[in-house]
């Protein structure tokens, strides 16, 4: 993917890879380190009984993946350089688990010379099969 | 703690828990424990697998989303909820600083800005903050939870 420009068109919509959510990446991002002789620890990311015994009806993968990805696709747009000053704020609003396909996304709001350079401030999403954005 | 002081600011209260206290009972001004973590090659190998990432591009930078899940609340060794009561992540804002290095060790630190209700829930306001060892900020985190019970 190549790196954002300031010739890039606000509106312009960017996709990075989809990702099917499993449950050895749920267990792998939620469950603790490998290593640790109880992995994977039961939390409502991990374990349906444990989610089911604090109200919900199944248990999510958490939010902060779905953050991850986008990161990720920010630093394809961005370069490693996003990680010395970018910043990402979200809701999050529909729950996925294992079996979800969910795709990062982000378009082009607005853009702003600024004494640093261009500012640019995207909308992030993450979208699962169905279209429903996640965050 | 100044550099923590620096980002999260309110100075009026600040009273950093020894002990595991119920963390939806944990009040405005009140920090948790903090946590310090060392992330070596494979810890990060198994964050750079769980996301599906690039590992070229993190054979040297920590993946941010390890950094993410160790600066959760849940992390924190004075994190406590009672069986059947988990916290759950609503919404947050993430500033990055720097990124993190592997082999590093990291501290993390979290204090509770504001307490607030919405649609007959209780939502919790957190700053958490990453340093590295050598003192560098790493991200800075704003994170709204709410606590859910299977037993209302």
């Amino acid at each position: 993917m190549e790196l954002m420009g300031i010739d890039t068109a606000e509106g312009t919509v960017f996709s990075g890879y989809a990702r099917k959510l499993t449950e050895q990446n749920v267990y792998d991002f939620s469950g603790g380190p490998r290593t640790d002789p109880e992995w994977p620890h039961k939390t409502i990311h991990t374990s349906t009984e444990f989610a089911q015994n604090c109200g919900l009806r199944e248990r999510m993968a958490s939010g902060a993946m779905f953050e991850a990805y986008l990161v990720d696709l920010l630093i394809d747009l961005f370069g490693e350089e996003w990680l010395h000053y970018g910043s990402i704020r979200l809701t999050f609003i529909f729950p996925a688990g294992p079996g979800d396909m969910l795709t990062p996304k982000a378009a082009v709001q607005s853009m702003q010379q600024m004494d640093f350079g261009v500012r640019f401030v995207m909308d992030v999403w993450c979208e699962n099969q169905r279209g429903d954005r996640t965050c | 703690m100044q550099r923590l002081s620096k980002f999260i600011g309110n100075q009026e209260r600040v009273e950093v828990l020894t002990e595991r206290k119920r963390a939806d009972k944990v009040g405005i001004g009140e920090e948790f424990a903090e946590f310090e973590f060392e992330v070596g090659p494979a810890l990060n190998r198994q964050y750079v697998d769980a996301l599906q990432a690039d590992p070229n591009r993190y054979k040297e930078i920590v993946h941010p989303g390890l950094l993410l899940f160790y600066s959760n609340i849940t992390r924190s060794p004075s994190h406590y909820l009672p069986s059947g009561t988990a916290t759950v992540h609503a919404k947050e804002e993430t500033n990055f600083h720097n990124p993190a290095y592997v082999g590093k060790t990291f501290r993390v630190y979290w204090k509770v800005i504001d307490i607030y209700e919405k649609r007959g829930n209780l939502f919790q306001v957190k700053k958490a903050l990453i340093l590295d060892e050598d003192g560098q900020v790493i991200l800075e985190r704003t994170i709204n939870d709410t606590h859910l019970s299977g037993r209302r």
